[in-house]
């Protein structure tokens, strides 16, 4: 190749790096004064990964916890679009969200500032259901039957030790005798209405009126059909005892238990509503076409939102059957607010009180529910969190490694080799620009050890010159010419410049292929350090010699 | 011309017993107390929780401890980062909190409202959390171990078809050495073992055998060169002729790896310490494991002489001789 088209494609080569680095205008979802708006900002176009700018780091697995999932595949894929919309309408710039493997969910949130409320709008399930609440007393008839469910799992002892006495248990053989004896009830200082419904209602079987089993004991009537308090102390005795599948079975059949989201105070103690509920819900929220955030004077905060047409004419149909009844509208196994009564058909508009919540949870909610439910529930498998303020000190710290770590390289090389050394600082300054080209041009992401990488790879590019101008230094011991030296010198050292890149590059291949995040940046950036200083070694260096060789055609010596 | 270790003739390989009774007796320290104490893993592969918090003001690491103990965390180990307003507090995650269904990132939780509690939110500053659940670590052990194993096998199979399979050996011996040394000095060093760090071995098996390379790249053309010459002369000439450019390359690579120890920060120190002794250990194998290796296998199963210029590999299978010139091309 001429001398000519050697330079042309130097040129080219500088021109397109310029060009691939060269500050763009980029549209990103900036905060401003009234929330995320997007805006045009200019910069150069090196994504940095999060451990540089700050932001999270999210894995995500399907819950089998409480349940297996049977199609998990699907729900992943329909999890994974969930999850996406709702990041997108989240409002962060430059976020990720990818399968990883096949049951994994990546999200990436480069830069925000709340972890916390972004964790909370991934993992949400946002599943809404309207369930109307029981009327038949259906708990109270099952009481004695899960009392003695709780009684023979043994488990009331080892739970009973957190707290309760747990002598009426041992003492009393049926739960119907022992219900006689005990006095359990009034201490619980239940209100007069409570306790006189209760007994008129369970009346028609005597056995039924249980008080002291160790279930019911904990439970008392609330002010609604089909509403219970618990004491706030007593809330995960009586999760644990419903965790017991002899107690699942002994539950009303056709009727689910849930909480209530809210704990509200009778007297001086704290109690949360317990909600037994008709398990088909009269609606889900798969209807729902709009959700908003409104602050309310009486109310407070609500979500109103809107269901489409056919979802409508079911909620018209459905609740027009349920006039004066209770409906708990439940979020997550939740119930939201305090369950209204149904006055007439409700169509297609509807609310969700928040309770003592702020604007940001209506607001938050309302985008789950526009984004739509999670197919399954998510946990946490991984999380890292980084303050953009460790972030931007990573950077100058490594920034001021790398200028160090480069003036090191200029003094040893321009020192040992001078003039040769020379032409190879001016290949090393190609050699970053065309690396950080190639990483802006393939968006790789430039993460800390990226950079660590990045410096690294610097010091091995010098390796390439280092055995070029040593192969030159031997020819020219052995009396050759300076011209015939340089090129046996860069023939000479070709062997050995490509075996070793070679193998270090496959070596980066491989920590590509099996590397996750912080690893997977370094192999990037080694890869492209490994590319780019072949191409200036080789070529760029070779060229340099040419234009030199030509412009001194009797050159004798060369300063090497 | 300034020129260092230049036409030196040290007879290297003379040395090599006493250089593989120092470099086995450190491998033996290192990889026994390695079986002996359990080495320190990052939560990335244990799984757990890790948290990096500033303090307004400087605090107490027994402090510290009495909070955490006192809320019921446990053999949380809190380590100072940097300035006494730093720490970085590490948890596991307890079997009970596994089995329930909250997810990796609870104890991170709890200890934040803990902390905020007790100092107080304008006084205590959480700058990076990790937590990894047990499924993810166990996912990232095996994929570090298949990372480093693949990277073997490929260039092992690179260098076979490039040089032969005696070299091919020699190196993977002599990266297997390094990687078993710089395990020692990871353990001797108290160094985490953290992704970055495996990264760091990883590089360290590549620098080692870039190393290894251009030495036997010298070999190899040295015993074409001239087929008399015993292999002992051969590897002793080609690494004094490859010194200068061993000494130059390492010096760069080591004032690059220093910048990062000295300048970089605390994230990336151990990622440097391990580049700094790797570039030690790929020199020292590169002389004294893969050459001596290379002899030993030589000896055992020596080459026939004619062999010598042609791909070994090609000769053994091909039972008509092929000629050096299409051979070596």
């Amino acid at each position: 190749m001429s001398l000519k088209y050697r330079l042309l494609l130097i040129a080219g080569l500088i021109i397109a790096s310029i060009v691939a680095l060269y500050p763009r205008k980029v549209i990103e979802r900036v905060r401003g004064p009234n929330g995320f708006t997007y805006d045009t900002v200019k910069r150069v176009p090196l994504k940095r990964g999060l451990d540089l700018q700050g932001g999270m780091h999210l894995a995500l697995e399907v819950d089998e916890s409480k349940g297996k999932i049977p199609d998990k595949a699907t729900a992943i894929d329909r999890a994974l679009k969930v999850v996406r919309t709702r990041i997108d309408q989240f409002g962060v710039s430059e976020p990720v969200v990818q399968k990883a493997g096949n049951d994994r969910i990546i999200v990436e949130l480069p830069g925000i500032d709340d972890p916390r409320r972004a964790q909370d709008v991934v993992q949400k399930s946002a599943f809404l259901e309207f369930q109307i609440t029981d009327k038949t007393q259906a708990l109270e008839k099952a009481f004695p039957r899960i009392d003695q469910a709780v009684k023979q799992s043994g488990a009331a002892k080892t739970v009973a030790q957190a707290g309760a006495t747990p002598t009426a248990d041992t003492t009393a053989a049926a739960a119907g005798l022992q219900s006689l004896l005990s006095k359990d009830t009034t201490k619980k200082a239940a209100t007069d209405t409570t306790k006189g419904k209760a007994k008129s209602d369970t009346a028609k079987t005597d056995t039924a009126i249980v008080a002291g089993g160790d279930f019911s004991k904990l439970i008392q009537q609330g002010q609604m059909p089909g509403e219970y308090y618990v004491a706030q102390s007593d809330v995960d005795k009586i999760d644990k005892y419903l965790s017991l599948p002899q107690v699942q079975a002994a539950l009303p059949p056709g009727k689910i238990l849930r909480w209530g989201s809210d704990s509200t105070s009778l007297g001086n103690k704290f109690y949360r509503p317990l909600y037994v509920l008709d398990a088909r819900p009269i609606i889900t929220g798969e209807y729902l076409t709009d959700a908003k955030p409104v602050r309310d004077p009486q109310e407070g905060t609500l979500v109103t939102f809107q269901l489409n047409n056919e979802g409508g004419r079911r909620f018209g149909v459905e609740t027009a059957k349920h006039i004066g009844d209770f409906m708990a509208i439940v979020l997550d196994q939740r119930v939201m607010g305090r369950p209204p009564v149904i006055q007439g058909a409700i169509r297609t508009r509807g609310q969700i009180t928040m309770g003592g919540k702020d604007l940001q949870a209506a607001a938050d909610l309302a985008l789950v529910l526009r984004a739509g439910s999670l197919p399954a529930p998510l946990k946490i498998a991984e999380i890292r969190n980084i303050g953009a303020s460790l972030g931007k000190d990573s950077v100058d710290k490594a920034t001021t490694a790398g200028i160090i770590a480069i003036v090191l390289i200029v003094v040893i090389m321009l020192g040992y080799y001078r003039f040769s050394g020379l032409l190879a600082i001016i290949g090393l300054c190609l050699y970053m620009l065309f690396t950080l080209a190639a990483l802006a041009g393939f968006s790789a992401v430039l993460t800390l050890p990226g950079l660590a990488g990045f410096v690294l790879s610097i010091g091995i590019a010098v390796d390439a010159n280092v055995l070029i101008f040593e192969r030159i230094r031997e020819e020219l011991d052995r009396g050759k010419t300076v011209r015939t030296a340089v090129d046996e010198g860069f023939h000479h050292a070709m062997s050995a410049i490509i075996d070793s890149n070679v193998s270090t590059a496959l070596t980066a291949a491989v920590l590509y292929q099996y590397g996750t995040g912080p690893v997977r940046g370094f192999a990037v950036t080694l890869l492209a350090g490994i590319a780019a200083s072949m191409v200036t070694s080789i070529f760029v260096v070779r060229t340099f010699y040419m234009i030199w060789l030509t412009r001194s055609k009797s050159a004798q010596t060369l300063s090497i | 011309m300034l020129r260092i270790f230049h036409n030196t003739h040290y007879d290297f390989i003379r040395w090599w017993k006493w250089a593989a009774g120092i470099t086995i007796a450190f491998i033996v320290i290192g990889v026994g107390s390695i079986v002996l104490y359990r080495p320190n893993f990052s939560i990335e592969f244990t799984g757990g929780t890790l948290m990096q918090l500033q303090f307004a003001r400087p605090v107490d690491v027994g402090e510290l401890r009495g909070y955490l103990d006192a809320a019921g965390i446990r053999g949380a180990e809190i380590q100072q980062f940097g300035s006494t307003r730093d720490y970085t507090i590490r948890a596991q995650e307890s079997e009970k909190a596994n089995a329930a269904s909250t997810g990796a990132e609870t104890v991170a939780r709890q200890i934040e409202n803990l902390l905020v509690q007790k100092y107080g939110s304008q006084n205590v500053h959480v700058i990076r959390t990790e937590a990894v659940g047990p499924k993810v670590g166990d996912e990232l052990s095996r994929d570090a171990i298949i990372a480093m194993l693949l990277s073997f096998l490929v260039t092992t199979v690179y260098l076979a078809i490039r040089f032969e399979w005696r070299f091919a050996v020699a190196a993977l011996i002599a990266t297997s050495h390094d990687v078993l040394t710089t395990a020692a000095f990871i353990k001797l060093m108290h160094l985490e073992i953290s992704l970055t760090v495996v990264a760091a071995i990883l590089t360290v098996i590549g620098y080692s055998l870039n190393d290894t390379i251009i030495i036997f790249d010298r070999v190899r053309e040295n015993l074409r060169k001239n087929r008399k010459e015993p292999l002992y002369d051969v590897l002793n000439r080609s690494i004094n002729e490859t010194l200068p450019r061993s000494i130059l390359t390492h010096a760069t690579a080591f004032a690059s790896t220093m910048a990062l120890l000295l300048f970089a920060g605390e994230v990336i120190r151990p990622f440097a310490w391990v580049m700094a002794f790797g570039i030690f250990t790929g020199t020292f194998s590169s002389i004294y494991v893969a050459s001596p290796v290379l002899l030993w296998i030589e000896r055992k199963w020596p080459r026939r002489t004619a062999a010598f210029q042609t791909s070994s590999t090609a000769t053994r299978t091909s039972p008509t001789r092929r000629s050096p010139a299409t051979a070596t091309r």
